[in-house]
């Protein structure tokens, strides 16, 4: 398929986002900086502080001389320790925010997103983007930016303090930039396709782990543990091996480093040397001036490190708000306008990729409150015919009618409530089982719950659940058999209540047994409502109003299920494979 | 639990001895040098700018020259050796923990998920771990150098810095405590943001399909803003606690500065001892810190190692026996008066070369049937054999070697199709025969590279009939003497299943067969049926002599 991806902003767009997010908040923007700034200088403070004291030594003075650069350390430690927390706790809560607005806004588009644009994208995309960019993006503004804030402000006040003191102070640290600035260009150029391979081999290594582990006892029945063991130590020994190729590249871009130190700080005492031969400085002025340097060291490593953190929340949050700026939801119509549960497809053909074509010249009525069985081969285009109903894909050509509306001008039938489709696809939302529930209905009472459950024959299990209702589910949560999740996403069908209701093999892929109670529990949710059934169990098809069999795209018969058999066409000879070995 | 956790500590560390000790030597001259750098500068204050003497100045410089290329090289090589014991031991950990859990005994099944963290978060920790401990040495080490280079100059001003440090650090240290662990919990609410987006995003298709978009949206705001309020009250938190460590140590500095200047004024310092000493009192904390990290990271690593130690030291699900079996066995199966579950005095024998289909009226006793068998259990009474010998005597890969259990929800491998099934390569023309049988070849006309076709995890990328139709062939080609199969074409059309069915009685012929299944479809092309009623035997005829029992018509026809 022709891969579409999801939009990413440019990085103008991108920060005229954040910018408007932090406009938005300006007053607590300005205090945060300011407190930065005035953190930053306070920590710049205790140098020429001691240098003056060393001045004192230097001169013999009087020790009365000392008390106020002493007093003056302590009122600074003060402020700085308070200018430091209010600092952090200021800047934790913008870009908490910004990343909070930014997140929620991101799940509000992705979720209404259309998916015929998502699976063009590849599911990859959208899922890629929400738990490695938001998560990323989130780390990076709670652990990395108060840290770079800070650095790159006190590395910018020591150059000014290193000015203040002599200019040509400032000179001599100038000397270690070229090599510094040269670094960082050599690093990143070369850390990248070393971090980006290190995670790719670690996702590797937790998807082998997964086949491996999660498949344990079918490895123990084919007795494979010998090539599975191979497997997760190749994978592992790749990670290992990256992750030791970053290690050396980590610890050469420190060598750089520590050779900008050296240089740095050889010429500012050299410089202090000098200055204080001609007078141009005190002792105590060339001791600030040093020490000033050897401070520096943390907070230029610190930042060269976290530049390229931030680079790459950078290119996170260009996908974000890619997906940001998407245009909103359409407000869905009202229910009410609805005129009945019926469906109509006249002449529909439907095309995923040009010249493909899946769906030719469809015709189908459904009434009100009736019940269709869709039967077929795979392949036959059963499913396509359920999505375009459902609204996923709109057909490529021909009318679809939904509750007597077009749904050309109608938008998505699902997202107002006239529409219910349950797929094979099963997904238990994590956190408890209740809340996964009121996802179809969020005001549904706790008795609501309880008869849907009971509706689709799942409450004596629930009811067996550690915790009931309130049991935890899901992802990290009490495991649920595809039967059970199953019967999960039936009961959550009974709470959204639509007109219509569709059933893509929503019951196949559980034991024979688990089959049929899922039927029943299919059966009873269906009722009262327009049922279209793509099935592969016979009895299904059977037990429905009418029978539709599609073969290549085509509807090739339509009827009861008596007359399909007494017209011995494909439907009956479905019926006889199914049927030769019930005879006995 | 705890001494298992301490001994995977101590074993992952010794592991790594060779390792260990080279990164910590290293580090440890790393801290010597970068404790000397303060000192130098003072010294080149004090003797060279105060004198100005040019050479003194270069000689100093060179000096400083040489120290800076034995700390970043001292560095460069520490960091890669303990970088390199830390991941080595993560790596044996890790693959012990597979060995574990793919152990013939079982007993270390867990969920997947929680296994695979195990194997990679809680064993990079202890690797983390491993990777800490020369840093550990290291400090000691520059608080060693330090110390003496304090003593040495000035005894008052050393004891006051070496004996004021611990006490500094401990005060900001409880100043943080409470607030550190609340925000600890903080952090992980703060988490929760990014997990249930991904959660939501995951099932995507199913809000989709029940029009939930917006209560999806609407929790996931909920969600988010509590994580949003977790964060700052932790960015708070943790801004006081930083600010608490700055204002201490500064006033530390201060008190630092004012007894050196003292000392200094009365001539028992010189000039720069006094600034060596106050560049030291900065340096000093980073080695205490450092201490401070590597004993919190031995606390986080010691509740990663004892989830390690649990999985590494589960005992096994069944004791299995040593007695073997015939290099080539008959395949008799034979379930002796077996009650387990809801089986009650099941007395079964599975002829050698028999295809018997097994129904069962419910779901539970056919998995109890199927857990003896695999030995999962063992009955409660009775026993079942193979060929005679009782399975509970029989070494487990002995009985693996006789009997296959497929089971209803075999996984599928993230290889090849025709990998999956070509489980051994000796077998391959077996395979042939199995892919034809289980239909699977007509599954890979469907996909893009045929039978090379590269599956999803868990086979996800086929529906669930070519799942099962791929699996069934797996076991098929896997040709024991003893297959039991469970639940094989649940999701398969009518027509694939009846092609199957003859495909599997054709070719099982003369091999032992058991089919655990309702469908009437596979019972009729077995040559007796076995019907199990209220967990005992309540008919055993053909599938067609059954067929008159309504409850076996209930069961079956339904």
């Amino acid at each position: 398929m022709r891969r579409e991806l999801l939009p990413v902003a440019t990085p103008a767009r991108t920060a005229a986002v954040i910018g408007g997010l932090l406009r938005r908040r300006w007053r607590l923007t300005v205090t945060a900086g300011l407190t930065l700034v005035g953190a930053a200088a306070c920590g710049l403070l205790p140098a020429p502080l001691l240098g003056s004291i060393v001045d004192v030594v230097a001169q013999q003075r009087d020790a009365g001389a000392l008390t106020w650069p002493i007093v003056l350390l302590v009122v600074v430690a003060g402020a700085y320790g308070a200018l430091t927390a209010a600092g952090i706790s200021l800047t934790g809560r913008l870009g908490e925010h910004v990343v909070a607005s930014l997140r929620e806004r991101f799940v509000e588009r992705a979720l209404h997103l259309r998916l015929d644009a998502v699976e063009q994208a590849g599911s990859g995309d959208l899922t890629s983007r929400v738990t490695s960019d938001v998560t990323l993006v989130t780390k990076v503004v709670r652990d990395a930016l108060p840290q770079l804030a800070h650095a790159a402000l006190t590395i910018a006040l020591t150059m000014v303090g290193l000015a203040v003191l002599d200019w040509r102070f400032l000179l001599a640290a100038l000397v270690a930039a070229p090599i510094q600035a040269y670094t960082v260009h050599w690093y990143m150029r070369r850390a990248r396709s070393i971090y980006t391979a290190h995670r790719t081999s670690l996702g590797a290594l937790q998807h082998q782990l997964l086949d491996t582990v999660g498949g344990a006892r079918t490895v123990r029945a084919f007795q494979l543990q010998r090539t599975h063991t191979a497997k997760v130590e190749d994978s592992s020994r790749d990670t290992v091996g990256i992750a030791l190729r970053g290690v050396r590249l980590l610890t050469q871009f420190f060598g750089r480093l520590n050779l900008a130190e050296f240089v740095g700080l050889a010429a500012i005492l050299a410089m202090g040397f000098w200055l204080v031969s001609i007078d141009a400085v005190s002792l105590g002025t060339a001791t600030a001036a040093a020490l000033y340097f050897h401070g520096l060291f943390n907070p230029i490593n610190i930042a060269l490190m976290l530049v390229d953190d931030a680079l790459s929340a950078g290119t996170s949050l260009n996908r974000i708000v890619g997906v940001t700026d998407l245009p909103a939801a359409p407000q869905p119509s009202r229910r009410g306008q609805a005129a009945d549960g019926s469906v109509k497809l006249s002449s529909v053909y439907h095309e995923y990729e040009p010249g493909h074509e899946v769906l030719h010249d469809v015709d189908l009525q459904v009434a009100e409150g009736e019940r269709i069985a869709l039967v077929g081969a795979s392949g036959a285009g059963k499913s396509t015919v359920a999505k375009l109903v459902a609204g996923i894909h709109r057909p490529t050509r021909g009318s679809l009618a939904v509750g007597s509306l077009d749904l050309a001008e109608f938008g998505s039938p699902t997202a107002n409530g006239l529409v219910a489709l349950v797929s094979q696809e099963v997904h238990v939302f994590a956190g408890p089982l209740a809340e996964d529930l009121r996802l179809a209905r969020p005001d549904a009472s706790d008795d609501d719950l309880r008869a849907a459950l009971t509706t689709v024959g799942a409450w004596e299990w629930v009811q067996a659940l550690p915790e009931g209702l309130d049991t935890v589910v899901g992802n990290g949560g009490h495991r649920l058999s595809t039967a059970q999740a199953q019967q999960l996403a039936l009961a959550r069908l009974v709470l959204a209540d639509p007109r219509i209701a569709i059933l893509d093999e929503a019951t196949a892929d559980a034991g024979s047994a688990g089959a049929r109670a899922l039927e029943q529990a299919a059966d009873a949710a269906l009722r009262g409502r327009t049922g279209l059934i793509v099935a592969h169990r016979l009895t299904q098809a059977e037990a429905a109003d009418r029978v539709v069999v599609l073969d290549n795209g085509r509807v090739v018969e339509v009827g009861t299920h008596e007359e399909l058999i007494s017209r011995g066409g494909r439907y009956a000879e479905l019926w006889q494979a199914w049927s030769r070995s019930r005879e006995g | 639990m705890e001494a298992t956790g301490r001994s995977v500590l101590r074993s992952a560390i010794h592991g790594q001895r060779r390792f260990v000790a080279g990164a910590a030597a290293l580090a440890a001259g790393h801290q010597g040098c970068e404790a000397l750098v303060p000192v130098i500068i003072g010294v080149v204050i004090d003797t060279a700018v105060s004198s100005g003497s040019l050479p003194r100045l270069l000689t100093w410089l060179g000096i400083l020259a040489v120290i800076f290329l034995v700390l970043s090289l001292a560095y460069r090589f520490a960091e890669r050796n303990a970088q390199r014991a830390g991941e080595q031991a993560a790596h044996e950990l890790r693959l012990k923990l597979t060995r574990r859990v793919l152990d013939p005994h079982g007993g270390a099944d867990g969920l997947p998920g929680a296994l695979v963290n195990i194997a990679t978060g809680d064993v990079k920790r202890v690797g983390d771990m491993v990777a800490a401990v020369p840093y550990a040495f290291a400090a000691l080490t520059a608080l060693t150098v330090s110390s003496v280079v304090l003593l040495t100059s000035s005894i008052p001003l050393g004891l006051l810095i070496l004996l004021g440090t611990p006490p500094v650090l401990w005060l900001t240290h409880l100043a943080g405590r409470p607030l550190e662990r609340r925000s600890h919990h903080e952090q992980e609410r703060a988490a929760e943001a990014s997990g249930v987006a991904a959660d939501l995003v995951a099932g995507l298709r199913v809000l989709k399909g029940i029009g939930a978009e917006r209560a999806a949206v609407q929790r996931y705001r909920r969600t988010s803003r509590r994580s949003l309020n977790a964060a700052v009250r932790a960015a708070r938190a943790h801004g006081l606690h930083n600010g608490a460590v700055m204002a201490v140590t500064g006033v530390f500095l201060a008190l630092i500065a004012l007894i050196g200047a003292h000392l200094a004024l009365a001539g028992s310092i010189t000039v720069g001892e006094l600034v060596a000493a106050v560049g030291l009192a900065q340096f000093l904390p980073t080695p205490f810190h450092m201490i401070t990290y590597v004993s919190s990271e031995h606390a986080r690593a010691r509740a990663s190692a004892e989830r390690v130690a649990e999985v590494l030291e589960a005992g096994p699900a069944v004791t299995p026996g040593a007695a073997r079996l015939p290099a080539e066995p008959v395949g008799e199966l034979h379930f002796a008066g077996v009650s387990h579950g809801p089986l009650r005095a099941v007395e079964l024998r599975v002829e050698p070369g028999e295809l018997l289909g097994v129904a069962c009226d419910d779901p539970a006793a056919a998995k109890a049937l199927l857990e003896l068998v695999c030995r999962d259990a063992d009955p409660e009474q009775g026993r079942v054999m193979v060929d005679g010998v009782p399975i509970d005597g029989l070494a487990l890969s002995e009985l693996r070697r006789a009997v296959l259990v497929a089971e209803h929800d075999a996984d599928l491998f993230e290889v090849s199709v025709l990998d999956n099934v070509v489980v051994d390569a000796a077998r391959s023309d077996a395979a042939s025969r199995a892919i034809q049988a289980a239909t699977v070849d007509l599954v890979a006309e469907t996909l893009p590279d045929g039978l090379h076709t590269v599956l999803a995890e868990r086979g996800s990328s086929l529906s669930g009939g070519q799942r099962q139709r791929v699996a069934l062939a797996r076991a098929l080609a896997a040709d024991p003497p003893v297959l039991v199969l469970h639940d094989p074409t649940t999701a398969v059309d009518p027509v694939t299943e009846a092609a199957i069915a003859s495909g599997i009685a054709e070719l099982r012929k003369s091999r032992t067969t058991v089919v655990v299944t309702t469908s009437p479809t596979l019972l009729a092309a077995a040559d007796r049926v076995v019907f199990v009623r209220d967990g005992a035997i309540a008919g055993c005829g053909s599938h067609s002599d059954l067929a008159s029992d309504p409850d076996y018509r209930a069961v079956v026809f339904s």
